[in-house]
């Protein structure tokens, strides 16, 4: 299980990433838009590579959502 | 990329025209289109993000068709220096074909569907012992495991003799393996959603299905902007209930001891459980300045029922504290393997981070990732993911990527268990497993402790404004040394695999755009293929115009089910059984043979005469049995491994995968009055796998993936039309250019001949009638190696006939809005009169459905 330790740390973390952004205007948002800053530029590979780490590694396995599905011998 | 002259002028332009909405322009990014850019990022967030259910529609993307393929190949396990020749094993393989589809109704309905197909097959680890304790059966061919083995008394050394005599230490650990046969799972789900100006908030569901799992899963998603969208609050919830029912392991079906996970194992030796999946997750997506985004998220699955992997064994090595030991100081430990036993229930939690930075040096952007992961049964794993995605010039993109994931093991994973006990039994003389020191144990060697590292490339290229190319390989290497911190599974278990895909995505609203800008192209698009045959023919359209590009998708299912046949006579059990497999009686036939393909259509002409055309497709075969009635009881070590059960309900196989591809061009002959006649010479090659097997055996020639020669695939078509009226005919015919393919055989040559009328109900839509005539030669030559010889589909001569179909059609045109020049068509064929080579069974009828694009 998670430490208790890290508990604080992750919930600190967050707090920083909620405060202080920088403003962006919409007009300097053009890099942004770019399509290789898509957090997942190839959405269906992903999907594919995921279906194969799912399938055999210890700490994806038999996630919900993804979909059933064992593929898992 | 801008240069920064260009910029300037850019940013003074957005800064007007920001209210305003924008169509947005992928060359030139404006600021409306940014505005888009949080939502984006944020759905990409809850692909990544394991243990979330969901992929909420994403805001960016209209409509849109994808399809990928992709094709996964382990590598050779390392058997104690036993070759998979030697043993007969393959490692593990698998094709996986996915089809995708978004939409969007009135601008802020959303839905998205998606199928997704894979067959696997390959040798796959049920347990691991000692080497000491592993010996090669005398048959060859396969290890065991014995049910002694000499050890010191702390069960941490394990000796054998070896062939002079001289006992030795063989203390490393050995996979035993097993040959499993080709499965294909199935999966479709949708998603419906609703976006807000801030907010969306989605539902979906979707089952998946194989033989021996089947899930279904329910979802919600939502997603809040806010912060004038640099900020971005999402979360998920989503539920998944699982049946499983697999067989017991055939090939080791004394062996290996079920008592642990139940009393009594049905007669069937059916395994059955049901498992819950609760997962839910937060997510939060920040953008940091101009040219950085922030994204974590926490996720939390809990698992319930049956989470056991019914196909894994422990090995339980007894060593009686009371025994004495040997003058060496050895004692004779006892070993038994049982089905594994995990806890009822895990909690996982997952964190997750991914930092993603343009680099404006390279107008290239990085994404850096960190996924933490704990849970109950004692694994903690960290992943370290980096790509860096590099546009080059011509609308070619190339991203490296790396990865690294470090788990540590579960608290009950062991490659197998020392018991500091005798084996104890119950009043009934069974063993008894109630007085075990350990609750649970599994050597699966997902639950070990091991570090994986994968290195790999995408190229993407944008072959037309609304149409991208993606081709993916990627290189994996599991490895216990690789594990962080050291104290990693041996190498015994070190495997390695890579990863191809391939996809192509054609978003409609770009097309249907580019048609609303010239609209004389437009008509021209919508009316090109008047001609055009119901949905059962193939080749039988050209391209019109020089640089035409068409991309096409068709569907094929076939059945075979019912009655028995000879000739065109309906014959009993008894004469199958007497007269199908000669010189052998028949034991069994098919009850059911069902065959579906899904075929890529990608057109090309490079001018007005010539149309180029390429037919990559993908196949699954299933088959299920019946034994027949008055059948002789044959006792034969061959069919001891073949779990058809004969005479004792239902059995199936599955097959499927890549299929072969078709190479095609296609030549204008003539072209006058509405009259239009076209030859089309392809080749199809061998792309296909033959050796589709079970248990060493070849399946039935019916059932492999693909013919394994080289084909010659020649037609003429002749189209016409006049007012509402359309007709036309095709002779075709596939000729193989190999007697016999690399398994000993060929299959039979085919000529087939059709002709049709269509009449247009409606401008957009048409219906058909077709007649077709197919004749198809048996199979030639026979499998070269042990193959299945139970039913009559094992025999060459019981394939191929003479068939008389009638084919019912609809087609229909999108000539405008979102969706012109999409084209979608389905037609029946239905058997009129069929006489068939040999004994089979009967034809059903064939469903098409098809759906293109040309631009």
């Amino acid at each position: 299980m998670i430490s208790k330790k890290s508990v604080p740390a992750i919930l600190a973390f967050s707090a920083v990433l909620l405060s202080g952004c920088s403003e962006v205007s919409p007009w300097e948002r053009g890099n942004l838009a770019k399509p290789q800053m898509a957090i997942d530029p190839t959405p269906a590979q992903t999907g594919l590579r995921d279906h194969v780490y799912s399938s055999r590694e210890g700490a994806s396995m038999g996630h919900a959502g993804v979909g059933g599905g064992c593929g898992c011998n | 990329m801008i240069s920064s002259k260009l910029k300037v002028q850019y940013s003074a332009i957005a800064k007007k025209l920001a209210p305003m909405r924008f169509v947005s322009r992928r060359e030139q990014p404006r600021a409306a289109e940014t505005a888009q850019v949080a939502l984006k990022a944020l759905s990409a967030a809850a692909l990544a993000l394991p243990g979330v259910a969901s992929q909420p529609a994403k805001a960016d993307d209209n409509n849109q068709v994808s399809v990928q393929y992709g094709y996964y190949q382990e590598g050779e396990r390392n058997l104690a220096g036993h070759s998979y020749n030697e043993l007969k094993l393959k490692p593990i393989r698998a094709d996986n074909q996915q089809l995708s589809a978004k939409t969007t109704f009135a601008d802020r309905i959303k839905l998205a569907l998606n199928f997704t197909q894979d067959t696997w097959s390959g040798a796959t680890p049920i347990t691991t012992a000692p080497e000491a304790a592993m010996t090669l059966l005398s048959s060859g061919a396969s290890m065991a495991i014995q049910s002694g083995v000499l050890s010191n008394k702390q069960g941490t050394k394990f000796y054998n003799y070896d062939s002079n005599g001289r006992l030795k230490e063989h203390s490393q650990s050995v996979h035993m393996m097993a040959m499993a046969s080709p499965e294909t799972r199935k999966q479709g789900d949708a998603r419906i959603g609703y976006e807000w100006d801030h907010v969306m908030l989605d539902v979906g569901g979707g089952v998946s299905s194989e033989h021996d799992y089947d899930s279904s899963f329910l979802s919600s998603n939502g997603r809040y902007d806010f912060n004038n969208k640099l900020s971005t609050l999402s979360w998920g919830f989503s539920y998944t209930d699982s049946q499983i029912k697999s067989q017991k392991i055939p090939q080791y079906q004394g062996y290996i001891d079920y008592r642990t996970l139940f009393d009594n194992l049905p007669a069937n030796g059916l395994i059955t459980g049901q498992r819950e999946d609760w997962a839910a997750h937060l997510g939060f997506n920040q953008v940091l300045g101009k040219n950085t985004l922030l994204d974590s998220g926490i996720n939390y699955t809990y698992s319930s029922g049956f989470l056991e992997n019914p196909y894994k064994v422990a090995e339980l090595i007894f060593i009686d504290p009371r025994q004495a030991a040997n003058p060496n100081g050895l004692v004779l430990a006892q070993t038994q393997g049982v089905a594994e036993r995990r806890p009822n229930f895990r909690n996982q939690l997952g964190f997750s981070t991914q930092l993603t930075q343009y680099v404006k040096p390279f107008d290239a952007a990085v994404h850096l990732g960190y996924h933490f992961f704990a849970d109950d049964w004692g694994i903690n794993a960290h992943t370290f993911e980096a790509d860096w995605v590099q546009p080059i010039s011509n609308g070619w993109t190339v991203t490296p990527r790396f990865r690294f994931y470090s788990q540590s093991a579960a608290s009950f994973y062991s490659p197998y268990f020392v018991i500091p006990q005798a084996i104890s039994y119950t009043k009934d003389f069974k063993k008894d497993y109630s007085k075990l020191p350990i609750a649970n144990f599994s050597s699966d060697q997902r639950l070990s402790g091991y570090g994986a590292l994968s290195a790999g490339v995408t190229i993407s290229r944008q072959l037309a404004k609304g149409v991208n190319l993606d081709a993916g390989f990627e290189y994996y290497t599991h490895q216990g040394n690789l594990k962080l911190g050291g104290g990693g599974e041996s190498s015994y278990a070190d495997y390695s695999s890579y990863l191809a895909n391939a996809s192509i995505k054609v978003d409609l609203s770009a097309l249907a755009n580019k048609f609303a800008n010239s609209s004389s192209h437009a008509n021209h698009k919508a009316h090109a293929h008047h001609h055009s045959a119901p949905a059962g023919v193939m080749y039988d359209h050209m391209l019109t115009e020089t640089d035409e590009i068409m991309v096409g998708y068709r569907y094929m299912y076939g059945a075979q089910y019912g009655n028995n046949f000879n000739g065109s006579t309906k014959v009993s059990d008894l004469d199958i059984v007497n007269s199908a497999c000669t010189p052998r009686p028949c034991t069994e036939t098919a009850s059911r043979h069902t065959m579906q393909m899904h075929m890529l259509e990608l057109m090309y002409a490079p001018s007005d005469w010539l149309t180029l055309m390429l037919m990559p497709q993908f196949m699954d075969m299933s088959m299920s049995f019946r034994g027949l009635n008055g059948a002789p009881v044959i006792t034969d070590p061959q069919d001891g491994m073949h779990h058809h059960a004969t005479g004792s309900g239902d059995a199936s196989h599955t097959t499927g995968g890549i299929g072969d591809t078709g190479f095609f061009g296609m030549f204008k002959l003539f072209e006058k009055n509405n009259h239009h006649v076209h030859l089309t010479l392809g080749l199809s090659a061998p792309t296909g796998d033959i050796n589709q097997k079970m248990a060493g055996n070849y399946l039935h020639y019916g059932m492999q993936v693909g013919s394994g020669t080289w084909d010659f695939k020649p037609s003429i078509t002749y189209t016409s039309s006049y007012d509402r009226w359309s007709w036309g005919g095709q002779v075709n015919g596939i000729q193989r250019l190999q007697d016999r393919n690399s398994a000993g055989y060929a299959l039979g040559n085919v000529l087939q001949s059709t002709a049709w009328g269509s009449y247009d109900v409606f401008d957009w839509l048409s219906a058909s009638v077709r007649g077709v005539h197919s004749l198809q030669q048996a199979v030639q030559g026979e499998f070269n190696g042990p193959h299945d010889n139970s039913s009559p589909m094992d025999y060459p001569a019981n394939y191929g006939g003479s068939f008389w179909d009638m084919g019912f059609g609809l087609k229909t045109k999108v000539l405008q809005g979102q969706f012109q020049g999409n084209t979608f068509a389905v037609e029946w064929l239905q058997p009129i009169h069929d006489r068939y080579n040999g004994y089979q069974v009967e034809r059903q009828g064939e469903l098409n459905a098809t759906w293109s694009i040309a631009f």
